[in-house]
């Protein structure tokens, strides 16, 4: 090989400007140009808010103007009922798989449009471009997500229903057990014949019971075992009849103290604040995934697959012997920290206190829950920025 | 820019080959090689997009990839065909690549764009630029960092006639503020114009490097002989010293004969030539000196590495 010598131009001499390229910590003008760079997608954006916003507050307006047009045949757009169907049903899922797909676009847009290679050759550490990408996806989501959720909580509150339908009849809400049980005595007919309460075959309100007419006949049918030759007994009385509504209301007490015309705040924060913990997952799940494969459609339905199809499986089915790799499902572990009174993973739990011990739900402790949240978002993490500071540009 | 020993495989193939290179500061820098020969590979090792298997190499005084921080802080690069996010307007794309380098950088995407020219479109989404419209797109995106390495790879490509003029004299002006330009081409008319030294890579490995003036004047020199009997007036050559002469290679063209002499060969030879052909009584009504052009000393310099050592 031949070598000849060049003469040098004269020199631009300038010493380095000190800067942190090398570290890896992100810098702010980082997370807001990231920020930009996602909030431009359109289309993402657009997906983004029709899920998170558009599908609850599509539903609720629909609901607020049949109930506007026909009160009667329509029922409130608001209130519990509506507002758990809303939380775990729709923000909870669908949350997910959007927070999901921006992650994953977060995660691969760089690479797949060619612009990984210019940020590298800026000499900026890859931990740090990597990182960036958190905070910035993060604020597009959980902002969205609580938008989404603020419209929920606003409507279910202000529009809820002023009465409890509670076994198909219309009881005040918030009443204390005495209290259910005066209006019990005062409703006896009602509470007799519609709530659900079983009395053993000699208690003497069963006997009550079963003379008390109810449509086509005493209370029936069958929650009673009254003793034989018990019915076509003496008519009770007025008191007996409200002694046993009262006594009924004592019984059904615990099941009607969850029943709410609208959620609590402490459910709707505890709500909010979940929400937010499964979009944050499913972004930072899906930006190391993302950030794995390099590429968008694959990872976007590897997580729906999870999501969908195998977290509600691995959460309810009993498979022997793989009871512990079950439980390192992320959606089950969110699942149990669920707040109380959400009905998860396809219902089932309700009730207060329904995410933790939910017996549909294959059993985990809130410690082991919370270990498994952390393990997948720092997993995914190193993940996506091992493969981000080791890939090829 | 410095390396040595610097090698990079994948799998069985050996895409940069022990490459020993030499890039002084402040010159125009070609390099060279024709379609697979590494010239990408080389610079994407450089800029660490990859990794090398083997060798040390050091950019502006800063060795690569240990310092690669300090090293690229003052380098920018456009590697193969310069893509951005579509979505995103030249500024935007610009704006994401300056606030992964130092603050001032923000403040230099207005002047880069001026400088190349986009300036009037700067606002419109790349997705709706030309391919010329993107490689200018990188350049500006090279310039935000002030550097004092550029390396563009192709960066003709895509261009048209008057966008290939700009290019040439902004890559002339840049040397001339005392920057290094290294260009990656096969253009070997372009890089003529352009380039005050060379590098010539075949196979993986540097061939040839050095100032173009001092390479050119160590090839071989073509005699085009313009004359009434072409056949016997190469069979008259050839039974000459000169015809003898290591380096010497004598053609019948259709136009006449062409002779190709060694480096260095004097005036006296070509007199000589005449002397022998019209005492033969061979009409000789042209002889003319081709110059050794770049394209056919790199032709000479990479079919000779095909052919069996």
């Amino acid at each position: 090989m031949a070598t000849a010598a060049v003469p040098v131009a004269p020199g631009r001499q300038r010493g380095a400007a000190p800067d942190h390229r090398g570290s890896w910590l992100p810098s702010g003008a980082m997370v807001t140009t990231r920020f930009m760079e996602l909030r431009k997608r359109r289309g993402v954006m657009v997906t983004l808010v029709l899920v998170t916003i558009g599908i609850p507050t599509v539903f609720l307006g629909v609901r607020l103007l049949l109930h506007a047009v026909s009160p009667k045949t329509y029922g409130p757009a608001g209130g519990y009922e509506i507002y758990t169907a809303l939380v775990s049903g729709v923000l909870y899922i669908f949350g997910f798989i959007v927070a999901a797909t921006l992650g994953v676009t977060a995660g691969s847009a760089d690479l797949t449009e060619g612009m990984f290679r210019h940020l590298v050759v800026t000499g900026r550490s890859r931990l740090a471009l990597y990182l960036a990408r958190i905070p910035a996806g993060l604020a597009i989501i959980m902002s969205l997500v609580a938008v989404g959720f603020t419209i929920v909580c606003a409507v279910c509150v202000f529009a809820a229903p002023t009465r409890l339908q509670y076994n198909g009849v219309a009881v005040p809400a918030g009443l204390s057990r005495t209290g259910l049980e005066s209006w019990a005595a005062d409703h006896a007919d009602d509470v007799i014949c519609n709530f659900n309460v079983k009395f053993g075959p000699g208690s003497p309100i069963a006997a009550v019971l079963n003379n008390v007419p109810c449509g086509d006949g005493p209370r029936g049918p069958g929650p009673l075992s009254a003793p034989p030759g018990a019915q076509g007994a003496a008519q009770p009385s007025d008191a007996q009849v409200r002694n046993a509504a009262a006594a009924i209301a004592n019984m059904d007490y615990p099941d009607y103290a969850r029943h709410f015309l609208a959620p609590s705040v402490s459910l709707m924060v505890e709500s909010g604040l979940w929400l937010e913990l499964e979009a944050a997952i499913g972004f930072v799940v899906g930006l190391g995934l993302g950030s794995l494969t390099g590429q968008r459609t694959v990872a976007v339905i590897l997580m729906i697959v999870l999501e969908v199809i195998l977290t509600p499986i691995l959460s309810r089915a009993r498979i022997p012997h793989f009871a512990n790799l079950q439980r390192a499902v992320v959606g089950l572990a969110t699942a149990h920290l669920a707040p109380g009174g959400l009905p998860v993973l396809g219902g089932g739990g309700g009730g207060p206190g329904g995410g933790v011990g939910n017996p549909g739900l294959l059993p985990e402790s809130t410690t082991v829950a919370v270990c498994v949240i952390v393990a997948w978002l720092v997993g995914w993490s190193v993940i996506g920025a091992w493969r981000m500071m080791t890939r090829d540009a | 820019m410095e390396t040595h020993g610097l090698v990079k495989r994948f799998g069985d193939n050996v895409a940069v080959n022990g490459v020993e290179l030499l890039v002084p500061r402040g010159c125009a820098f070609g390099y060279l090689g024709p379609n697979g020969a590494g010239k990408t590979t080389l610079i994407r090792v450089l800029l660490g997009l990859t990794r090398a298997d083997a060798g040390t190499m050091s950019l502006l005084g800063h060795p690569v990839p240990r310092h690669r921080d300090q090293a690229l802080a003052r380098v920018g690069a456009i590697v193969d065909e310069p893509r951005f996010h579509g979505h995103l307007t030249g500024t935007q794309n610009l704006q994401i690549l300056a606030a992964a380098r130092e603050r001032a950088a923000a403040e230099r995407i207005g002047p880069s764009l001026e400088r190349v020219g986009l300036s009037h479109r700067a606002d419109d989404k790349v997705s709706k630029y030309s391919m010329g419209m993107r490689q200018r797109l990188g350049v500006a995106a090279c310039l935000i960092g002030d550097p004092d390495l550029l390396i563009l790879d192709e960066p003709m490509n895509g261009l048209d006639p008057a966008g290939m003029q700009d290019m040439r004299q902004m890559i002339a002006s840049l040397v001339a503020e005392g920057r290094t330009v290294v260009l990656s081409s096969h253009l070997l008319d372009e890089v003529e114009r352009t380039c005050d030294a060379v590098a010539i890579v075949d196979r993986g490995r540097v061939v040839r490097q050095g100032p173009i003036s001092e390479l050119l004047a160590g090839s071989s020199l073509t005699l085009q002989v313009g004359c009434s009997d072409a056949p016997r007036a190469r069979a008259l050559i050839a039974g000459t010293a000169i015809g003898t002469a290591d380096g010497t290679h004598v053609t019948v063209e259709p136009t006449g004969l062409n002779v190709i002499l060694p480096a260095g060969t004097g005036h006296e030879v070509i007199a000589e030539i005449n002397r022998v052909l019209v005492a033969s009584g061979i009409a000789v009504y042209r002889l003319q000196v081709l110059q050794a052009s770049l394209e056919s000393w790199f032709l000479q310099v990479t079919s000779r590495l095909g052919e069996p050592q």
